[in-house]
């Protein structure tokens, strides 16, 4: 794992993609740095620079992590990675973690312009709610990055990989305002998870290689999903409602903005990470399978 | 060393190797001979654990794979087919991160890499990037790669594709001297070249194991490996056609 996470992070700048990228993010907060902090005074970096500036983390995460599985597979080197001792979750991680390393740069300049704002007489509080903003715009950076791995070792093609990251990453940022169009009564929300119940029972029933057990799976989930439709319809349309709200990857981020180390914040972008990478390692598995 | 028995690969429905059984000893320099799309590269994908079997039983260094294809992994060293090089590395940053990835220890790496580099004339390129190198040398430093961490079993596919023909004889007296310390197994579809390095010869065609045994028994009664290798890979059924005409 530490080779490949150093490997990996060489790799990042001895191309110009590293040093690019790093200079994008760096140059987006600088600006409203430099419009909003300083040229108006104000001492709040989390709301009118971090906050401001996360759509930029739309472009910059596709593009820092769409090489990084599908390159592999392009340019074959993963049967290096995969033909020698290392498990494959070593090299999800490694690769991972090289990506949240370069993510820290421009976390770190934005540290920078936090600093100068405290010289510049802000106050601790001020200073203490900036860098807890700064706290979660680098975890909501990091499950953003476990996302767009995933979605990169999904395909052999970059290009690809970098646009479907954007278009995922767009939706969970666009969804707050989407979910007041998904107002799903139970039926709706019974015909959701039904198909999520055949989605799982699908995925049980390849990696076990049984038909039986798949069906199996189908079966008690509808069983249960029915049987909720039946007596607790409410509770559907609860979880369609928390579904809905757990992929609005970019809300939870407002709580730090607003001034507030949230902790269930940043559980969710811990676990939304370990899901997605859990999911990448998956996705590697599977594909030696078929 | 090597144990498969009614190994089957399915790509969808296409089987690419179907009820495949064969051993291969220790210390044998062992060749799949096959034209192209007989399911070589299958095989030996299946057999470093980058592929799963389908179905069938392969054991490779005494683990049965694909439960503990780790100690598995851990005593081979490959060639895949396209040699799987960093572009942006040098030949030595690569043989480095390659010993790394293979378990050699720290203090250890550089010497590794050294002494791979020298068994396959890489010592000149060393600090060159190997997106500047030729196809020939590229493929020396995906041999390299295999060499790295003395494993018990070398699969090579297709070694000497891209070299010119001084290279050629250099990597066969190379995997000559292997087969001395090590069990070498190699794919190749030209057969001057098994003939030239192989004790033993594994024929394939249409991802079935259409003749297998040392070289004397296979070329038994005066025929050439060439001849059995046409006739038993539907080539001299073609070639005989020509001929009636």
């Amino acid at each position: 794992m530490t080779a490949i996470f150093v490997r990996e992070l060489r790799s990042a700048f001895t191309g110009m993609m590293g040093w690019l990228l790093t200079a994008f993010l760096t140059a987006a907060s600088g600006l409203y740095f430099m419009a909003n902090n300083l040229g108006l005074g104000l001492t709040d970096f989390g709301y009118y620079t971090l906050y401001q500036t996360t759509f930029v983390l739309l472009l910059y995460v596709p593009v820092l992590a769409m090489r990084s599985l599908a390159g592999e597979r392009h340019a074959r080197t993963d049967q290096l990675l995969l033909t020698c001792p290392v498990p494959v979750w070593g090299i999800v991680l490694g690769k991972y973690f090289a990506m949240c390393a370069v993510f820290a740069l421009p976390c770190l300049a934005d540290a920078g312009m936090i600093l100068a704002l405290r010289a510049l007489g802000c106050t601790d509080m001020a200073l203490a709610s900036n860098f807890a903003s700064l706290l979660g715009y680098y975890l909501l950076g990091c499950a953003a990055i476990a996302l767009c791995e995933w979605v990169s070792g999904l395909t052999e093609n970059q290009i690809v990989a970098a646009v479907l990251g954007f278009a995922a990453l767009l939706l969970a940022f666009l969804m707050p305002g989407l979910r007041s169009l998904f107002n799903a009564g139970s039926a709706a929300a019974l015909l959701l998870f039904t198909l999520l119940a055949a989605a799982a029972a699908v995925l049980a029933g390849l990696r076990s290689r049984s038909l039986m057990l798949g069906c199996a799976v189908f079966a008690a989930l509808a069983v249960g999903l029915s049987a909720l439709f039946l007596w607790r319809g409410g509770w559907l349309t609860a979880a369609f409602d928390a579904l809905l709200e757990a992929l609005c990857l970019f809300a939870p981020f407002e709580r730090f903005v607003n001034g507030i180390f949230s902790l269930p914040a940043a559980l969710y972008y811990l676990s939304a990470a370990a899901l997605f990478l859990f999911f990448t390692a998956q996705g590697i598995e599977k594909r030696r399978w078929l | 060393m090597i144990e498969v028995s009614h190994l089957t690969r399915l790509y969808g429905a296409r089987a690419a190797v179907k009820d495949l059984s064969f051993t291969v000893e220790d210390g044998q320099i062992c060749g799949l001979l096959g034209p192209n799309g007989a399911g070589k590269s299958t095989i030996m994908n299946i057999l470093t654990g980058y592929l799963a079997p389908s179905g069938g039983m392969v054991t490779v260094c005494g683990h049965p794979l694909p439960e503990e294809a780790e100690a598995a992994k851990a005593c081979v060293g490959y060639l895949p087919e396209t040699p799987p090089l960093y572009p942006e590395m040098t030949v030595e940053e690569y043989l480095r991160f390659a010993a790394a990835l293979k378990g050699v220890r720290r203090a250890r790496r550089a010497g590794e890499a050294v002494r791979a580099a020298r068994r396959t004339g890489l010592e000149d390129v060393m600090p060159r990037l190997i997106r500047n190198l030729s196809k020939g040398y590229r493929q020396r430093v995906g041999i390299a790669q295999a060499l790295l961490g003395s494993p018990q079993l070398i699969i090579l596919d297709e070694p000497t594709a891209g070299l010119d023909p001084a290279q050629v004889i250099e990597v066969r007296r190379l995997i000559r001297e292997l087969g001395r310390s090590h069990t070498v197994i190699l794919s190749s579809h030209i057969l001057s070249e098994v003939q030239a390095v192989c004790t033993q010869v594994l024929i394939l065609s249409q991802g079935r194991l259409a003749a297998g045994g040392s070289l004397e028994e296979l070329t038994a009664g005066g025929r050439s490996l060439e001849e059995l290798f046409l006739e038993l890979t539907g080539g001299g059924r073609q070639a005989g056609e020509g001929d009636a005409t």
